[in-house]
């Protein structure tokens, strides 16, 4: 370990200042720091800091998304092996599901780590660990029969346009992996919607539970289209349909967000507030249902919880402390429209079968305008304290 | 006696609490009169090399309003004169002739203090150089002598890591301590407010009169002052707000009683890494090693005040005229291995993200490393629940980034001290200094208004 340690400071003197690398610092403190903890002292009060760092945090967010990528993996090649009739060999769902996912993640965290890189240098900044985040997250909202090259352009706008050019890490005002996904689905809808893409073979053709259930005719029962079409709650809640790769098993999302909350970094009021938006404005739905009301109507609030990006969009997506709301109160209010906007847009509007990604991107931007009202309260209490004092 | 619960915050428990008893400590051949950190002064030296010093001949005198004056604590000889960058006063050193003799002021009768004229109180405190220990609200920094406060805030308790039991401190003062008190009231059309913890036991604390006492109970920053004036009586825009010291208290009662200004300081010697962790009574400007020896203090931090929010003070410093608490610790700076990775049996965290936050917590040992690197703010809702006061620290810090006066102002900032921000400082993984950054708007704001005025 010592002989490790001195090489890393060896080769660190090629980065330092006026040395030929000195450019490419942040590349190296992002390596050495991997390697090693700082190891840097407090410089004045408090003297005495926290154990965890951001680091940390991000490789938690990424442990959280390890049973979403594992069934993104299985479920794949499960699906290709469906479609092709074929019967399911667990060793072979694994194979073939990491040949497609694989290279959706590694393209995916490349172009996206160039950015990274390329701005930290630019701007004579560290390399911030939230990119790990980004480029994992992006990936698994992609379908798996994406084309690498849709993938890598979408990450880059992602990073480039949707955070650096607001200043990078923590100034974004839209969640970059969601940005990403909006560029991809606007930019090549073809390989993003429709009912071609869901599974990773050419030709094949398989509507989504969304459309599924958005496209039963008028009056008739949801579930019962549902389920002639193979999707039980069941097997929509463990994730074994097609979909966009990490999104499918809300199972895995919540093994993911007990670990979020355990570990206390994801913040519990927006997944909250984000489950109560969406039973609400479903229940009205269901409330409203009638012979000649949409199908989608009369499904029980319940299976919108498991349905499309949902699970995911409220665990990983929404819960992004920078793109949302920064106070409390804001995150209640913020979670909870994310719900609510998710389901309007799924239920009654045809042209897009899925609205969570939608939804969290338009709360994104009025986060801000939420919080500015909550701390506009807090400024008016301290102004009416001054007032009650002149009476 | 009324009390409040505060809620917000957590305490940092940490080992190398002082045991409870006092050790006198030996007069020092030298003492310092340390001025580099007091903020609202601009000195200027009124003494001279080799000139002889009695215990309450002035030192020095603020440039801006003379009056204000910080005098010797011992009788002796005036060694040395030290400046730092651009010349400004660091520190002013006596020889001391081990005689002690006091310059002599007036004297009152104790029972007289109630009814004494505001401006005798004022003069009295003046001319001893003890103004000093009264400082003001906003900006934390010597009062104004000319200023008329709207209460006045007695800090007789402390909940920082490790602090001295005031208490305890106080124990056996009562007359003198009750004495400062009547000579405070004088100063304040308003209220004295004595804060203090939960069931005190010293009569000093217990026995006051004149004053209105507050319980504070929870965990820390219950025992700041920024959380005392924010429960009992907020600070608005244009109020002015003055607090001092318990052991400040007793000092100005002695001055008043007796006529002398006594410096005499108990102060509690904490921290893994201190000798020796007793309460020691010495006096204000006592070497740092005199009072800690020498040994074993390498590698070691020696800081006066807090881990939290203390100052670094090595072992060629002096105790400040507020300091009650000195605090060693061993340095950091140990790289480990993929330390992200660490499952942290013994991680000392506010977070959930190591296996100690599961363990039971006990008494903790730190050094100071900072744990981490210097990253851009992303959680930002953590900050709140280590923060008292009504304010959504994220928000001010963002006005005060973008340097933004009139947001800081209605966001709260005059509420604050850089200290109510150590934890949240403390906590953060991005290792931001939200303290810091509270100081730099509170300098900013007071450029302004002295451009202004």
């Amino acid at each position: 370990m010592k002989f490790l340690q001195d090489t890393l400071h060896q080769a660190g003197k090629l980065f330092e200042k006026g040395r030929p690398l000195e450019k490419l610092y942040p590349l190296y403190e992002a390596m050495d720091t991997f390697l090693f903890t700082p190891g840097k002292t407090t410089p004045k009060a408090p003297h005495v800091r926290d154990h965890v760092d951001m680091k940390r945090v991000m490789i938690f967010v990424v442990i959280a998304l390890i049973p979403a990528t594992l069934m993104a993996v299985y479920n794949t090649g499960y699906q290709i092996l469906l479609a092709k009739g074929l019967p399911i060999d667990p060793a072979q769902c694994w194979k073939l599901g990491a040949f497609k996912v694989l290279p959706i993640i590694l393209v995916s965290y490349m172009a996206g780590g160039v950015w990274e890189v390329l701005f930290a240098v630019m701007r004579k900044h560290e390399i911030n660990e939230g990119f790990l985040v980004t480029g994992i997250l992006y990936a698994l909202t992609l379908p798996p029969s994406i084309p690498l090259w849709q993938a890598a352009v979408g990450i880059s706008f992602g990073v480039v346009f949707g955070k650096e050019i607001f200043g990078g890490t923590g100034m974004n005002v839209f969640n970059p992996a969601l940005t990403a996904r909006a560029f991809v689905f606007f930019a090549y809808p073809a390989s993003i919607s429709g009912s071609k893409v869901w599974v990773a073979v050419d030709g094949y053709t398989l509507a989504t539970p969304l459309a599924v259930a958005a496209q039963a005719p008028r009056g008739s029962s949801a579930i019962e289209a549902l389920n002639h079409a193979g999707f039980t709650f069941h097997n929509l809640f463990l994730g074994f349909i097609p979909g966009s790769i990490g999104e499918t098993s809300a199972l895995a999302c919540l093994i993911g967000l007990a670990f979020l909350l355990i570990t206390r970094v994801a913040s519990w009021r927006t997944t909250l507030g984000c489950v109560l938006g969406m039973l609400a404005m479903s229940t009205v739905f269901y409330l409203l249902r009638g012979p000649d009301r949409l199908a989608f109507f009369n499904l029980p609030p319940h299976w919108h919880l498991v349905m499309g990006g949902f699970a995911f969009g409220a665990v990983f997506m929404a819960t992004d402390p920078v793109s949302s709301a920064a106070t409390n109160l804001g995150r209640w209010i913020y979670g909870a429209l994310v719900g609510v906007l998710a389901t309007l847009i799924r239920v009654i509007n045809p042209a897009y079968p899925e609205g969570v990604m939608l939804a969290i991107l338009f709360m994104n931007a009025f986060a801000p305008l939420i919080d500015h009202y909550v701390v506009e309260a807090n400024v008016k209490k301290r102004l009416t304290r001054i007032a009650v004092k002149n009476v | 006696m009324i009390t409040h619960q505060i809620k917000k915050g957590r305490d940092l428990k940490l080992k190398g609490a002082a045991a409870p008893n006092v050790v006198e400590s030996p007069l020092p051949a030298f003492v310092g009169v340390d001025i580099g950190f007091l903020r609202g002064l601009k000195p200027h030296p009124l003494v001279k090399q080799g000139d002889s010093v009695k215990a309450g001949t002035p030192l020095f005198h603020d440039k801006g309003i003379p009056e204000i004056k910080i005098s010797s604590p011992v009788s002796g000889k005036v060694a040395a004169i030290n400046r730092g960058d651009k010349r400004a006063l660091l520190n002013i050193v006596i020889e001391t002739d081990g005689k002690m003799d006091f310059e002599i002021f007036p004297s009152y009768n104790p029972s007289l203090l109630k009814t004494l004229a505001r401006d005798k109180v004022t003069e009295e405190l003046l001319g001893a150089g003890m103004w000093p220990t009264i400082r003001q609200r906003p900006f934390s920094q010597i009062a104004h002598p000319n200023q008329t406060p709207k209460s006045i805030f007695i800090h007789a308790m402390n909940t920082e890591p490790l602090a001295a039991d005031i208490d305890f401190v106080l124990n056996g003062k009562e007359d003198l301590f009750q004495a400062g008190l009547d000579a405070l009231t004088r100063l304040t059309p308003g209220k004295v407010y004595l804060c203090v913890s939960p069931n005190p036991k010293s009569k000093a604390l217990t026995k006051a009169n004149n004053v209105e006492i507050h319980q504070f109970s929870g965990p820390h920053p219950a025992g700041n002052v920024s959380t005392h004036i924010h429960c009992v009586d907020p600070l608005n825009k244009g109020d002015l707000i003055w607090y001092v010291e318990a052991q400040d208290v007793v000092r100005i009662g002695n001055l008043f009683v007796n006529g002398v200004s006594l410096s005499e300081r108990i102060v509690a010697i904490t921290g893994e890494g201190a000798p020796e962790r007793v309460y020691k009574k010495t006096i204000i400007g006592a070497p740092i090693s005199h009072l800690l020896g020498t040994n074993h203090l390498s590698g070691m931090r020696c800081i006066a005040g807090s881990v939290l929010s203390g100052r670094i003070v090595g072992l060629n410093g002096f105790i400040g005229p507020y300091d009650s608490q000195m605090t060693v610790i061993p340095e950091g700076g140990k790289r480990h291995f993929l330390g992200w990775l660490a499952p942290g049996f013994n991680a000392v965290t506010f977070s959930s993200a190591f296996v100690s936050s599961f363990l039971p917590a006990g008494e903790a040992s730190v050094d100071t490393d900072k744990h981490g690197s210097d990253r851009a703010i992303v959680l930002n809702h953590i900050y709140d629940q280590y923060v008292p006061l009504d304010i959504f620290t994220y928000f001010l810090i963002k006005a005060v980034m973008v340097g933004d006066i009139d947001e800081m102002e209605k966001l709260g900032i005059l509420e604050c001290d850089e200290e109510d921000f150590a934890l949240a400082s403390f906590a953060c993984p991005s290792k931001t200094d939200v303290g810091g950054i509270i100081r730099k708007g509170l300098n900013l704001i007071e450029k302004e208004e002295a451009v202004n005025h």
